[in-house]
């Protein structure tokens, strides 16, 4: 066990020192954030508040559109209105727009001779106002629809009943949102699972790969055994990749704090605990079995470019996988969410979809567990058995036979 | 007691046999030469002393004791395939190689310490072994394999690969850890470092036995009939008829004398007829080289091709 211990020790340090790791840890939520923040640049949604300022001729409208934009909250849009303007109120504007606070301003010219309506002129600071559009658009037409109510003779506390915003039935709709960021969750773990498992799962055969070409086996064979070599290498590997994720989960978690962070308001992250031990026990099951292959595959190959001719069958099933990972979403108890949570090299994967959508009954879970874990089992002592062969083999691949006959040395 | 003891050790891989009933014995305090032609069985046998692959049948004895895993702990082991992490820093390297065979990591970086410094590659430690030449790779490498403080000592092809200067430094460290009592165990093909440093030899080929005793045995059982003479002059004296075979490397010669009873009597004719026609500056009657022991037993044993699969050696 000790051995063990030190082989897995030795692979997590070098590992979580090596400059890839950090690489890797930071890019990827860092591409995802930007992407998040970039998105949210461009629709404005990040700003919360605006100053605008009015300019008209009419004070009354002013007056009227200042209060109308105070009901709004997104953004929430403070203004002041200006009437009537004089000939420097542009210049002035503009210089406050460079200079102050100001985000934008809104330019009423009266309506011409024959035109029904006055003419807006919205000049915003940057194009990064759509949101501030959007609102000001829609509170200009309440206005305006308010004084042409008025102006054809209905009281202001009728026009007000008038414009009430209806009351909807919305729990229908909130349902569905809740539906969905569940789906949202069961995706991104899906693929979390899914790139930890295909990435630490190459890791591995890739790192039994590197220690045959670099001949460092039979240094390490003259004191250990090949099982102990093995189940070091999985768990150190493992255990990098649980660090890794564990790091992202984190960093989510905060990131979706309101307030910590602002970019991140919309997106929620909320795990029940038991889902959280699920997606724990699924993962590291389904990691320790791809890894096992993996380690089986470096062992019997000894050079990366045949890796790479073996590893179709690494990644068939998960490609499998992430074929129906769709359908499974939208329909948890069908037919094919079924058969694939029972296949073992997808149960991981898929029964973890099912459990996270709509929990499936007990004994499913635990059938799937139980052909899971056995399978685990075996894909490990066939494993150890190529293994312990396979390292000291170099050049050519082993044939079927071969292997068989591999599995049966003692 | 013997620390390594085989007994009719054989071992089979898929059709080749890559040792054949080989028996050896190797005692405390000794330098040990394991030789044979490339593809002979010696890295199989190796293996097999140190429990990498188990025997088909036979027995391996290490310490007096039928073979056990954690005796391995007293085997320090260079294996003829050189190794280490690539990325990894030496400091780091060592001491991982020290924890694995049992120290706690003090006392393997300090005994790491030591040894770099008496290796002469003390500049190397805090470097990663990639950037380091494939000689002190070998050295740091030798090193790992010592930290332990090892009592048999088995080094497969130790200096191959290294130059003079180094190759002493090895040898000498091998031969002061002899001094200390520990069991040595080398395997080469370079019979002169063999007839300087062993004590004791065993020749393999095909995975056989072809010889094994100590040095002075293995030479006693050859007459004395070679003959190194340097000259000037005609080299018509080579045909002499006692002379079995001559080669002449200009002006100095090695003669081998045809089978008789009195090899001395025709080293005299020899030197006799020589005199004739040349000036002799030096003339010596001598044993057979290990190295002609070698390849006389080894050609003289069926020339079988060797197709290696898993036997480097």
């Amino acid at each position: 066990m000790h051995n063990v211990w030190l082989i897995a020790k030795r692979e997590y340090i070098e590992r979580i020192r090596a400059r890839s790791f950090m690489v890797m840890t930071v890019l990827i939520p860092t591409l995802m954030g930007g992407l998040l923040w970039g998105v949210g640049m461009t629709t404005g949604k990040s700003r919360t508040n605006v100053n605008i300022a009015i300019v008209t001729q009419d004070s009354q409208f002013g007056l009227d559109l200042q209060e109308e934009l105070a009901t709004h909250k997104h953004p929430q849009i403070g203004a002041k209105v200006i009437s009537p303007p004089e000939a420097v109120t542009r210049a002035e504007l503009e210089a406050e727009m460079n200079h102050k606070g100001l985000d934008g301003y809104l330019w009423v010219t009266p309506p011409a001779p024959g035109h029904a309506s006055p003419t807006f002129e919205w000049k915003p600071k940057s194009k990064n106002y759509l949101n501030t559009q959007n609102e000001l658009g829609e509170s200009i037409r309440t206005v305006l629809t308010k004084e042409g109510l008025a102006k054809s003779g209905l009281g202001s506390a009728d026009v007000n009943l008038l414009m009430q915003p209806i009351d909807l039935d919305a729990t229908d709709a909130s349902k569905k949102d809740a539906a969905s960021a569940a789906q949202a969750s069961a995706f991104g773990l899906f693929f979390i699972m899914y790139f930890v498992i295909v990435f630490y799962g190459m890791n591995v055969a890739r790192s039994i790969i590197e220690e045959k070409t670099s001949r460092i086996f039979e240094v390490l064979l003259a004191t250990i055994k090949p099982e102990e070599m093995m189940a070091g290498k999985v768990l150190g590997v493992g255990a990098v990749g649980l660090t890794q994720v564990a790091i992202w989960l984190v960093a989510a978690a905060a990131l979706s704090v309101p307030g910590l962070i602002s970019l991140g308001s919309d997106i929620s992250f909320n795990l029940p605990a038991s889902l959280m031990i699920y997606f724990v026990v699924f993962f590291l099951l389904g990691y320790i079995l791809y890894s096992g292959l993996a380690a089986a595959l470096g062992a019997m190959t000894s050079s990366e470019q045949e890796l790479q001719q073996m590893n179709i069958f690494l990644m068939l099933p998960l490609i499998a996988c992430s074929g129906v990972v769709y359908n499974v979403i939208s329909d948890p108890d069908g037919m094919i969410a079924k058969v694939f949570s029972f296949i073992p090299f997808c149960a991981p994967l898929i029964m973890y979809v099912r459990i996270a959508m709509h929990r499936p009954p007990w004994w499913e879970i635990a059938l799937s567990l139980t052909g899971l874990v056995v399978t685990v089992l075996a894909i490990l002592w066939i494993a150890a058995r190529i293994y312990r062969v396979g390292v000291l083999m170099y050049g050519k691949k082993p044939n079927l036979p071969e292997l068989i006959r591999w599995l049966r040395y003692s | 007691m013997p620390i390594v003891e085989l007994h009719q050790v054989r071992k089979a891989y898929d059709t080749k046999i890559a040792v054949h009933g080989l028996s050896l014995k190797i005692e405390p305090g000794t330098m040990f030469g394991l030789l044979g032609p490339n593809g002979s069985g010696k890295t199989s046998s190796i293996r097999m002393m140190i429990g990498i692959t188990v025997p088909d049948s036979g027995s391996v004895t290490l310490f007096g004791q039928p073979f056990e895993r954690k005796n391995l702990t007293r085997v320090g082991y260079l294996p003829e395939e050189r190794g280490l992490y690539k990325k990894m820093n030496v400091l780091d390297q060592l001491v991982f190689l020290g924890q694995l065979h049992g120290l706690d990591a003090e006392t393997a970086k300090k005994r790491s310490l030591i040894w770099c410094e008496r290796m002469d590659i003390s500049e190397a430690i805090p470097k990663k072994t990639e950037e380091l030449s494939k000689g002190m790779q070998q050295k740091i490498q030798f090193i790992a394999s010592l930290l332990h403080e090892p009592e048999l000592i088995i080094m497969d092809e130790p200096f191959s690969g290294l130059d003079p200067v180094n190759a002493t430094l090895l040898q000498d460290t091998l031969v002061d850890l002899r001094r200390e009592g520990k069991a040595v165990l080398f395997s080469t093909h370079r019979m002169d470092q063999v007839e300087k440093l062993c004590d004791e030899i065993a020749l393999i080929a095909n995975g056989q036995l072809l010889l094994s005793g100590s040095m002075r045995e293995v030479k006693s059982t050859y007459p004395r009939n070679r003959i190194q003479i340097v000259f000037e002059g005609s080299d018509g004296f080579l045909k002499h008829p006692a002379i079995a075979e001559a080669k002449n490397y200009s002006g100095q010669a090695e003669i081998k004398l045809a089978a008789a009873a009195d090899l001395a009597g025709a080293a005299n004719a020899v030197l006799a007829e020589a005199l004739t026609m040349a000036r002799i500056s030096r003339f010596e009657v001598v044993e057979p080289t290990l190295e002609e022991i070698f390849i006389e037993r080894v050609t003289a044993q069926s020339p079988a091709p060797v197709n290696g699969v898993l036997t480097h050696a």
